[in-house]
């Protein structure tokens, strides 16, 4: 089966300053993958990458069965929807439900079609109420789930996305977390920039992390987010969710917060060794 | 010229189109738009001839649409001081940051808020650019296609137009709030930072370019008489 | 008389029916660092605003109540409407405030400093802001802001676009110049599991109403917060789903303490 995303080699260099050097990962269909780094490392210069907007000076990035070279993001959308930082800032149409079908619009799909799309995806981020608003009119946070409902009704078999967590409280975090479960169960591909490390670990399983233009890590998430000394090397912090389960050497050492309390529950009321 | 103090610049922007209309046609006006290219080429925060596509680029599609509605002599009149307008604001734009603006303006003793209106005049063509160039970037990853045919290109154009303008005028208000945050409206006298180096001899200049334009409306006036 | 104070303030943005804020009361002193958390919409930001002064002067709309308080520093949610767009360089933008205040050219030299390396961005000094990562602008935005040296602050999302070592450093800086500079801050935010270390007192903000108001040991573990607030602390969602006896800890070494 193809990969969903692939990278063979990719480098990319703004003028003289290398950014992104020797990249090489793939990603299946339906895997969750966390794109880790601190600021600086090369992150949204392999986002821009695989939407198009920029293109390897070596290497090669696949989508699907698709090289990047030679197609700009327009065509590339057709696989792989993207959702930017301030996305909310981008917000097209007078409605929000007018913007979400902007992308199947755009891609000549026929007006029923859209319609559904548009539907479907405002249904999944429980976004009806507000479908009539204008997007300045709605609070920020909703903004940024309505950029998201917007890429979702792409239908893409990936989904590249840049800190979608952003200035969302609890609610919407669990909404955003939801909706990508939903897509990945069916076969779409996650790849997320993320510094909310709590978030990550309830939603997605892989990591890869990029420190001055290299991969330096690409491992299963739980594994890194209990390894502490590791993290701290690469300068991130685990979320409380991985201290606790590491303090308490839970068994398996989950991350996702349901399995985490129902671990905690039975600590809590074993009797310790005193 | 990118060294001189931001008044003089700002002299030689306005006394150019304001010699532009009062000066006879089509000669004065082809001088006038002479001398604003030449300035465009002279070396500044950019290379020359950026600059000076930039102007002629603006400036074309009005030289089209004169000669399709005036008559030769009218059109090309008209034409050139336009031309000229655009060709001072373009330069002008590329050459003056509006941080120097600012400054040279606060040294001079205008009030806080007379700088930021002219600097956020100068900063705004920048500044859409770069927000253009988001949107576009954004609709493209959503499906647009923009680059094709002239209908491809047209459909690009509309879909860019009103995101343009909206995220412009709501940013307009949160900037407003942001200045405000910043003690604009504190009632001190502002602290200039590093206010421009000027000298005599630029001061004379403005004062002759000034008095140019003068000249220029007198002449215009009592050439009508 | 210091902080800041609201005497059952309610506020209407124009044209809308709803008040922003419904009767808010509160008290911030000085060396008081108070955490406004809400659901989005709570009006948070507004409350902000007001005590700024920016509403109803710039916002417009109508303001009832009393609101008394000493001249502010506020900082806005996003970093990158905030910066001047006029300043050449990173320096330049942290100067911006003080400069607008007529502070001498001295003075303002030095606060550039002591900022910038308080907030860690003064290897960034020479730098055009226009090119910074939204973390960089936003650190760089708060040092302009607390260069102007006001006894107020309000603080709006400090820490949203900072990753999480830029936002502990955020957090330690508040709580420090409130303790050691007797500064009276009021900050919104939705990083609840930061909440905890930094803040001396927390208000619920619901529909512009305070549903609660205290120590954040009290408000925090509250079983309403879950129910129909933004919750808590992840420590004590997590103790709470896992069906433990109230009150939850709050803190990952509370829960340690607990447990053990």
């Amino acid at each position: 089966m193809t990969a969903a995303l692939r990278c063979d080699g990719v480098s990319f260099s703004y003028g003289a300053t290398a950014a992104l050097a020797g990249i090489s990962f793939a990603l299946e269909p339906g895997e969750r993958v966390a794109l880790l780094g601190r600021n600086g490392a090369g992150k949204s210069t392999l986002v821009r990458l695989i939407t198009g907007l920029l293109h390897p000076a070596a290497g090669t990035v696949w989508v699907g069965d698709w090289e990047t070279r030679g197609r700009g993001p327009d065509a590339l959308a057709r696989r792989v929807a993207s959702v930017f930082q301030h996305a909310d800032q981008q917000l097209f149409a007078s409605t929000i439900r007018a913007d979400v079908e902007f992308g199947p619009r755009a891609l000549g799909l026929p007006p029923a079609e859209c319609a559904r799309r548009a539907a479907a995806a405002l249904q999944a981020l429980e976004l009806e109420p507000l479908a009539h608003e204008h997007p300045y009119d709605v609070p920020p946070p909703w903004r940024k789930v309505a950029a998201l409902a917007g890429a979702l009704a792409l239908e893409p078999q990936l989904l590249v996305l840049d800190e979608p967590t952003a200035g969302l409280d609890r609610t919407l975090r669990a909404l955003v977390t939801r909706a990508l479960a939903q897509r990945s169960a069916a076969g779409v591909a996650v790849l997320v920039v993320t510094h909310d490390l709590a978030f990550a670990a309830e939603t997605l399983d892989r990591a890869l992390v990029l420190a001055a233009g290299r991969l330096v890590c690409d491992a299963p998430l739980g594994a890194l987010l209990i390894d502490e000394a590791r993290l701290g090397s690469l300068g991130l912090v685990p979320p409380a969710v991985a201290t606790v389960s590491r303090a308490l050497a839970l068994p398996s050492a989950p991350l996702r917060e349901a399995d985490v309390a129902r671990a905690l529950a039975s600590v809590a009321r074993s009797p310790r060794p005193v | 010229m990118s060294g001189r103090h931001p008044f003089t610049l700002l002299a030689f922007a306005a006394a150019l189109p304001a010699l532009a209309w009062t000066l006879p046609a089509p000669w004065g006006a082809a001088g006038t738009f002479a001398v604003a290219l030449l300035l465009c080429l002279t070396p500044g925060s950019r290379p020359g001839l950026g600059i000076l596509r930039t102007a002629i680029l603006t400036a074309a599609p009005f030289w089209l649409f004169l000669f399709l509605l005036h008559d030769r002599a009218t059109a090309l009149a008209i034409a050139l001081r336009l031309s000229t307008m655009i060709a001072s604001f373009v330069w002008l734009v590329a050459i003056l940051p509006p941080a120097r603006l600012v400054e040279a303006l606060v040294a001079a003793g205008y009030s806080v808020h007379v700088a930021f209106l002219f600097a956020a005049t100068l900063s705004a063509v920048p500044v859409m650019r770069a927000r253009a160039q988001r949107i576009v970037d954004a609709q493209r990853c959503r499906g647009l296609a923009t680059r094709g045919g002239p209908l491809t290109r047209l459909r690009a154009l509309r879909a860019l137009a009103l995101p343009l303008v909206l995220s412009a005028l709501h940013e307009v208000d949160e900037r407003a709030l942001a200045l405000e945050t910043r003690g604009l409206s504190a009632g001190a006298r502002r602290t200039a930072l590093a206010p421009p180096p000027d000298s005599t001899a630029e001061r004379v200049v403005r004062w002759t370019l000034v008095a140019a334009c003068v000249a220029g409306v007198v002449g215009r006036v009592l050439w009508r008489v | 008389m210091a902080g800041l104070t609201f005497a059952d303030v309610r506020f209407w943005y124009p044209a809308t029916e709803r008040p922003a804020l419904d009767g808010v009361s509160l008290a911030v002193a000085p060396g008081d660092v108070v955490a406004v958390i809400g659901s989005v919409g709570a009006g948070a930001s507004t409350l902000l605003l007001v005590a700024a002064r920016l509403a109803p002067r710039v916002t417009g709309g109508t303001l009832e109540g009393v609101v008394e308080a000493v001249p502010a520093g506020i900082v806005l949610p996003t970093p990158w409407t905030q910066s001047s767009g006029m300043a050449f360089t990173v320096a330049d933008e942290v100067a911006f405030g003080p400069a607008n205040l007529g502070v001498t050219r001295d003075e303002i030299a030095r606060r550039v400093d002591r900022w910038m390396a308080r907030l860690e961005v003064a290897h960034l000094a020479g730098r055009d802001p226009a090119t910074l990562s939204g973390g960089e602008l936003q650190r760089v935005i708060l040092a302009g802001v607390l260069a102007m040296e006001r006894d107020l602050l309000l603080l709006d999302e400090p820490t949203a676009e900072l990753d999480p070592a830029g936002a502990a450093l955020v957090w330690r800086l508040i709580r420090d110049l409130a303790r050691t500079e007797q500064k009276s801050v009021l900050v919104a935010t939705s990083d609840l599991d930061a909440v905890p270390d930094f803040a001396t007192h927390v208000v619920w903000l619901d529909k512009g109403r305070v549903r609660a108001a205290g120590a954040p040991a009290a408000v925090l573990t509250a079983d309403a917060i879950w129910t129909s607030g933004p919750g808590s602390t992840t420590v004590a969602g997590l103790w709470r789903r896992a069906g433990l006896a109230a009150p939850a800890p709050l803190t990952v070494a509370d829960l340690l303490a607990r447990v053990r």
